[in-house]
């Protein structure tokens, strides 16, 4: 009898330990920051005919998973049509078929197959898609007081994205910046 | 109506369209040739555009008027074969008028660029001709048609000068008067 209580002492402890750790370890792996245009920024920008343009997508939306996440991610989710400058030649440009060719490839995205912390923030690494072509991409997501912010620069030749109307970047810059500003709260 | 000029819409139309004749070959040899900065040049290409537009509307215009009014007879010192050749001349110069504005407009629909044609600033944005877009042949057909058009229209028009200076010279006659609104009624 004796014996017996001590066993199921010990096993109770044991028990106790085991739900405990395994309560805590979904909230660790569970947190998911959704963002989107609702609260947060995605922006572009480069040079045309030398003269400085800036635009930023009015639709899209993004899931950040981060370390120490078991499996950590940041996929994304953007409307290319929604891609707006404020200047009226280059918002019904945009979408033509040599630019960015709205019509058959309606969305761009961003899959992460890597992410490490590094002092401040994050590395990124992973595939950004646009007009159906994919091509790695790393970035260092800054992380701040209350949201996250990212710049990195892409070149437009690598997706297609004017290769018909300027090639040799004469007119618009093959590098375009991209500038995320990301809330933390949803 | 004064029957030895021309309609008063016409001579109005003839003067204005010899003015932005002139505006157009100027613009568009510099837009092409001068070593000017992109922006400039860029902005130059929009001007050019937006004004061939409206040399459309004017010729367009010009050529409905001539169809539906009657010309003043020649004088009777001009020879049955100096009629014919006038005749030829001004056929030639109405044609190359016509082609100017549509060889331009066949560019703009054609080029890869896919920008916009914004007429009298953001007031009316004209179309692109559909069926075309993106298309580097037809593009550069077209460049060629507009280049050696703007060529022969304006060897066309040192002779339509000349010719009425030559008819000044060899049978002191006026010619003119036919193209001006008042004091051509000798």
């Amino acid at each position: 009898m004796k014996v017996k209580y001590c066993l199921s002492q010990t096993a109770k402890a044991f028990l106790l330990l085991v739900s405990a750790v395994t309560a805590l370890q979904p909230a660790i792996a569970n947190i998911t920051i959704t963002v989107s245009n609702e609260n947060s920024e995605v922006g572009f920008s480069g040079e045309h005919a030398g003269m400085q343009f800036s635009g930023i997508f009015e639709q899209w939306t993004a899931n950040l998973t981060l370390p120490p996440a078991k499996a950590p991610q940041i996929t994304a989710m953007f409307q290319l049509e929604s891609a707006k400058t404020g200047d009226f030649t280059y918002d019904s440009t945009l979408p033509e078929g040599d630019w960015f060719d709205v019509e058959n490839h309606p969305e761009g995205k961003f899959i992460s197959d890597s992410i490490t912390v590094i002092d401040g923030g994050y590395k990124v690494s992973g595939l950004l898609t646009l007009k159906n072509i994919s091509n790695p991409q790393t970035f260092v997501l800054y992380e701040q007081k209350d949201g996250f912010s990212a710049n990195f620069a892409i070149d437009r030749i690598d997706y297609n994205i004017g290769v018909e109307s300027d090639p040799d970047a004469e007119w618009v810059s093959r590098e375009i910046m991209m500038r995320m500003q990301l809330a933390k709260a949803n | 109506m004064n029957k030895h000029r021309y309609h008063s819409l016409s001579i109005s139309l003839h003067w204005l369209i010899a003015m932005g004749l002139v505006f157009m070959f100027v613009s568009g040899l510099y837009m092409v040739n001068a070593e000017i900065p992109k922006a400039e040049q860029y902005k130059l290409f929009q001007i050019h555009k937006a004004s061939g537009v409206v040399m459309l509307w004017a010729i367009l215009l010009r050529l409905l008027v001539r169809i539906f009014t009657q010309k003043p007879p020649l004088p009777n010192v001009i020879s049955k074969e100096e009629a014919k050749r006038a005749k030829l001349g001004h056929v030639l110069l109405y044609t190359g008028l016509a082609i100017m504005p549509l060889s331009g407009w066949v560019m703009v629909s054609a080029s890869p660029f896919g920008l916009p044609t914004l007429v009298f600033v953001d007031w009316l944005n004209w179309p692109h001709i559909p069926g075309i877009q993106r298309n580097k042949l037809v593009e550069g057909i077209a460049n060629n048609i507009h280049m050696y058009t703007a060529i022969l229209l304006s060897c066309l028009i040192v002779g339509h000068i000349a010719a009425v200076y030559w008819h000044k010279r060899t049978h002191n006659i006026n010619l003119v008067k036919r193209m001006w609104w008042f004091n051509n009624d000798n």
